[in-house]
């Protein structure tokens, strides 16, 4: 189903390029002081070392070496896939309704990946460390380290979504460039180099391909793959090992990412008055897929925790039962069951649809499907089959340090989003084309 | 049953249920990472990019565009890497 975005013009598209608000400011001013807070504490952490967060070694903090940073990386990789699965599968399943807000989902995708790497550059310690270990050690550990599958596969990603913008853009800069700032043009040269009209096609084609990588790739072996495999694949966590935690990921990755798309796409729809190219029926589509990814991720959480306490081996009941009773889980529990249940509330009532409820119980479901990565990370580190931590001291409590890292990254993304929307149209000419083909400034 | 007595592409995945390799050290090059990584999940990638030099429509300028958007991307993201951490030696160390 197609929404209808006959009556949007291209002026109305390129509306972000152009204009400069208050709004635009103080947004601006909130993301660089995020970013600003999070800097200053990580000089912190550069000039001190991994001490001044909680996660320095295993003699203190309950054994946790992981923690905030890594249930933080997850998180964002997971928030990662869902944009550009949104974008792949308006191409390859014809889900037209979904066009107005792909563009934006890739966007997305880059942005939280690049977040996701944060985390790990400031997990390593010394930001160097992220070459002098990785890079000598590849060619002859790819082979054996899920470390380096990880590497391996998020690059790609990280490689196909860059690529995959770069070439849809091409059509939209072509077409829209008389409606670009002519300041930018050394920037649009390089994207554009070597367009003509008749690669179109061709270009379409190869997008296309490229979508089917990531739609194959993504969900079934990224984030329902490599991801979980850094965890599931060690025995010695009971919390962590076994097969449900690909499809787990997946459901927590989906749910997060539609999550993240509703607000970046009621964001721009509210600053820029785009009632009419992001129209409700939009909001309506997403919110369903919230529903189900939604109710898939609380499926495979009760699946574990039902064979956590239900006659499981010693060690993998204790962790379930700690993780019950811990109360900030059933806190990220709620939040992903109260989005299902307005989502199918509104299905049953279509008059209590609103879109900012909607966002806000988006941002709930951040809130749950981080805390739930984060407690996942810890609570598996804490209770291992072996006794290892039992003398260690201390509970885990992610640091001010950590938390400043989350701060700045939510700013990196929100300063991305502010710099691309000045510089490229965050949505995709063809989501009003069917209406304007073949003219110019309809 | 031994391990030679496997059909040899089961033989071959043998390493996937053993992966620490064995005991000992040092590893054999050939892994699990082997077939799951270059095997199974990049596959797709594989396709992708045979699929973008032939069927229609193509070109083979366009094809290696994009061939050279994935090479590139990919030189610039480690190789910036690469050059902050030259940096960062020759300025603290």
């Amino acid at each position: 189903m197609s929404v209808d975005t006959t009556d949007v013009s291209r002026e109305t598209l390129v509306r972000p390029i152009g204009t400069l608000s208050k709004q635009y400011l103080l947004a601006l001013v909130a993301a660089l002081g995020a970013i600003g807070v999070w800097v200053f504490f990580y000089l912190q952490q550069l000039q001190h070392g991994l001490i001044v967060t909680n996660l320095a070694d295993w003699g203190s903090g309950g054994g946790v070496p992981w923690g905030l940073y890594i249930g933080a990386f997850i998180w964002w990789v997971g928030i990662a896939h869902g944009g550009i699965i949104l974008s792949a599968a308006v191409r390859l399943l014809g889900m037209d309704r979904y066009q107005p807000v792909a563009r934006m989902a890739e966007l997305l995708t880059i942005a939280a990946l690049t977040c996701a790497g944060v985390f790990i550059l400031i997990h390593v310690g010394r930001p160097d460390r992220l070459v002098t270990s990785v890079l000598p050690a590849w060619p002859t550990r790819v082979q054996w380290s899920p470390l380096m599958w990880d590497v391996t596969v998020i690059t790609a990603y990280f490689v196909l979504t860059a690529t995959y913008l770069a070439l849809t853009i091409r059509y939209d800069i072509h077409r829209l460039r008389d409606r670009l700032p002519d300041q930018l043009e050394p920037v649009y040269a390089v994207l554009m180099v070597g367009y003509s009209e008749r690669e179109d096609a061709i270009v379409e084609r190869m997008v296309w391909w490229i979508a089917f990588a990531i739609i194959i790739m993504a969900p079934l072996l990224l984030h329902g793959g490599v991801i979980p495999w850094l965890f599931a694949l060690l025995p010695s966590m009971a919390g962590w090992a076994g097969g449900v935690q690909g499809p787990s990921f997946l459901s927590i990755a989906l749910t997060s990412a539609v999550s993240g798309i509703i607000i970046v796409a009621a964001s721009f729809r509210r600053a820029y008055g785009w009632e009419e190219l992001v129209p409700v029926e939009v909001f309506r589509g997403l919110a369903k897929w919230l529903g189900f990814f939604g109710l898939i991720f609380l499926w495979l959480q009760l699946q574990q925790v039902i064979t956590g306490i239900f006659a499981a081996p010693t060690t993998l009941q204790h962790a379930t039962e700690v993780k019950i009773a811990t109360p900030v889980y059933w806190v990220a529990i709620g939040l992903v069951l109260a989005a299902m249940l307005y989502v199918f509330a509104c299905s049953l009532r279509p008059s209590l649809f609103s879109i900012p409820v909607l966002v806000a119980l988006s941002f709930g479901v951040l809130v749950g499907t981080l805390v739930e990565k984060v407690l996942f990370v810890v609570e598996g580190l804490q209770h291992a089959h072996f006794q290892l931590y039992d003398g260690v001291p201390g509970v885990y409590v992610p640091s001010p340090v950590e938390l400043s890292a989350l701060l700045g990254t939510v700013g990196i993304v929100v300063l991305f989003f502010l710099v691309v929307a000045k510089v490229i149209p965050v949505v995709e000419l063809h989501a009003i084309e069917a209406a304007h083909e073949g003219g110019d400034d309809a | 049953m031994t391990a030679a007595a496997l059909p040899t592409v089961l033989a071959a995945l043998l390493p996937l249920a053993a992966s620490s390799g064995g005991g000992g050290h040092s590893l054999p090059f050939v892994g699990p990472g082997t077939y799951l990584i270059f095997g199974i999940v990049l596959a797709p990638v594989y396709l992708m990019v045979v699929a973008w030099y032939v069927g229609e429509p193509s070109d083979r300028s366009k094809a290696w565009l994009g061939v050279g958007y994935l090479v590139g991307l990919t030189t610039v993201l480690w190789g910036s890497l690469f050059v902050a951490t030259m940096a960062i030696d020759v300025l603290y160390f």
